[in-house]
């Protein structure tokens, strides 16, 4: 039966105008919330225009009206059905401080991923190492130019200071901008590659191990092991870890996708991934900050013993942060919010 | 309610939702070419507003220029990221690009984006954007059938066309006072039965967009209805049909077709 369209449009019009009206005011003001009789009246006249929709898609070809009936219903559709948290919810200062003990807590509740992480890199970090140590002629291949140059020469001139041209705060303070944004590219890389199934960040993690093990043997088959370990340790405490972490999340993503079927809660599941990003970004503004204020000073201005226990202090507190903050809520939250996962 | 799966499915360029309740309804997919008009203005937004601050950074710091540098190296990097994942999560999933060129970001079950999902889908361009040109997000969106870069399957959202729309108004043509169609009842009923939503579909649309087709083409377009009409569905007498121009028979039929069928019953 073809639907006499004028007659219908003259009839539902003032509902749909009404319709209209009622979304207008809710979408200009996210902040708002429905009463009891608005929400029922948003309900009804959702019902209403729904059916029209169903006659205007069954009963006539009427494609501008059938658009805009789609439209309309899209719109009530997503009013009824989500309620994003309000602005003065999303800026309360206590919700962003929760980040603090959420990043602890996930790192925990993920760290299966981690160890993976580390497994990867070691096994790099062995490979680099043990090329070096046994066939020396793969320090050409395996380390970057900057680090091919004589570790002597090099220990020299970062003692003297004479690798940076002006040695002030001021050139510090833009080398840790520069350090801060390049790492937590590479760490960010590091977690999206999850997408790859996890063989980017595999492939990432393994390389970045072998750097780290032939630049360690490198310098130590030279001598220099305790400057190598005072100029590194420092930061690196907070640099690996981070490093590690992204690796953690981008294994974490791979997961998701394996088994992104099975999995219902992936609003949940990609707030953990999240979580752990902005925990390792927050390592790595830390990291950066070490590495241009506090790494580039050597003896005698810092003596390498100095430098080498602030690093282990900041192991130390690292190692608490992320095994001990949040602990007595992380039994609870596993069972309440990432069902999916502990199963 | 918040727990209730909708279905989905998609063609090449809409997506069509279920709601639980039952109800579908279609969203048009954004194509690849007003995405990538929308991303180039936000990147010269972007740029612009870097280089702004950029100058006030260098002459607030300009006996330190240091200084002024780590302020623009963090300011560009924060701003390049968090733009878009700021300005979707909390401006109904649109950057200026995006509402300037009718797009937005929703939830893929076609609900309003969540600021985590801003946010996931923001931080994976590092990965959408390699080799680069966004070439492997390009990749993906023409591959998918939703047309999602990774971003989007990651965070479970879609870019749709969401261009302004208001209810159709009334046809003139069918507002006529008197009808000659309607003085033939049994023809004017056969011509109801007969006619398919799909032919009194394109009757409409031809006389609705009447000031749209150039004089010849409406002209052959609506001989050839006309002629059909007459023919094939609703014989109306040689006398009333000569009288009127196609045009006009065309006009007939459809409020024979759309106009209130009390008046043909009444008179038949």
């Amino acid at each position: 039966m073809i639907l006499d369209l004028e007659r219908f449009q003259a009839q539902a019009r003032p509902r749909w105008s009404k319709l209209e009206l009622l979304l207008a005011a809710l979408e200009s003001r996210p902040d708002r919330r429905l009463n009891l009789v608005e929400a029922e009246q948003l309900q009804e006249i959702y019902a209403q225009t729904a059916a029209d929709l169903n006659r205007v898609t069954h009963g006539a070809l009427a494609p501008d009206l059938r658009q805009y009936l789609e439209r309309l219903v899209a719109r009530a559709y997503a009013e009824l059905y989500c309620a994003p948290p309000t602005r003065s919810e999303i800026w309360r200062p206590r919700r962003w401080l929760r980040i603090f003990t959420a990043f602890p807590e996930t790192f925990r509740r993920q760290s299966r991923y981690f160890a993976l992480a580390v497994m990867i890199t070691v096994l790099g970090c062995a490979l680099g190492g043990l090329g070096v140590r046994y066939d020396p002629g793969s320090v050409d291949v395996l380390l970057p130019a900057d680090y091919l140059r004589n570790p002597g020469q090099r220990v020299h001139e970062e003692e003297k200071g004479q690798s940076r041209d002006l040695p002030s705060a001021q050139l510090e303070a833009a080398f840790s901008a520069q350090l801060i944004q390049h790492n937590i590219q590479v760490a960010l890389l590091a977690a999206a590659l999850g997408v790859t199934y996890g063989i980017g960040t595999a492939l990432l993690l393994f390389e970045n191990g072998v750097l780290l093990g032939a630049v360690a043997v490198h310098y130590t088959q030279q001598g220099f092991g305790l400057f190598v370990t005072a100029w590194l340790l420092p930061h690196g405490v907070f640099e690996i870890p981070s490093i590690l972490i992204a690796g953690q999340a981008g294994f974490y993503l791979a997961r998701l996708l394996l088994r992104r079927r099975e999995d219902r809660n992936v609003r949940q599941s990609m707030r953990e991934w999240l979580v752990l990003i902005a925990g390792l970004a927050m390592m790595l503004v830390w990291a950066g900050m070490m590495e241009a204020f506090f790494s580039q000073h050597h003896a005698p201005v810092l003596p390498y013993g100095f430098k080498i226990a602030v690093g282990g202090a900041e192991l130390a507190l690292l190692t608490v942060y992320l095994l001990l903050i949040g602990r007595r809520d992380t039994g609870a939250e596993v069972r309440t919010s990432v069902p999916s996962e502990n199963k | 309610m918040t727990n209730s799966q909708p279905i989905r499915w998609a063609t090449t360029a809409e997506v069509t939702i279920a709601t639980p309740e039952g109800v579908l309804f279609r969203l048009p997919l954004a194509g690849p070419a007003s995405r990538l008009y929308a991303m180039l203005l936000d990147i010269a937004i972007v740029l612009g507003t870097v280089n702004g601050v950029g100058l006030l950074v260098y002459w607030i710091f300009a006996k330190a220029p240091g200084f002024g540098v780590m302020v623009i190296t963090l300011g560009e990097f924060a701003i390049g990221f968090a733009y878009g994942a700021l300005l979707e999560g909390f401006w109904n999933g649109q950057t200026i690009g995006k509402r300037l060129f009718h797009l937005r970001v929703i939830d893929q079950a076609g609900l309003p984006l969540r600021i985590e999902q801003a946010w996931v889908r923001n931080l994976m361009r590092v990965f959408d954007a390699l080799p680069f040109a966004y070439l492997v997000g390009g990749i993906s969106a023409l591959s998918n059938p939703l047309m999602q870069r990774f971003g989007d399957r990651m965070a479970g959202t879609l870019v749709v066309c969401q261009t302004p729309l208001v209810a159709p108004g009334e046809g003139s043509w069918t507002r006529q006072k008197y009808n000659s169609f309607m003085d033939y009842p049994t023809i004017a009923m056969k011509l109801r039965r007969a006619a398919t939503p799909e032919l009194a579909s394109l009757i409409q649309d031809a006389l609705r967009r009447r000031t749209e087709l150039a004089a010849y083409a409406r002209r052959e377009i609506y001989r050839e209805l006309a002629t059909y009409l007459h023919s094939e569905i609703s014989p109306f007498p040689d006398e009333l049909v000569e009288m009127l121009s196609d045009e006009q028979y065309l006009i007939n039929a459809a409020g024979v077709l759309f106009g209130d069928q009390r008046l043909s019953r009444v008179r038949g």
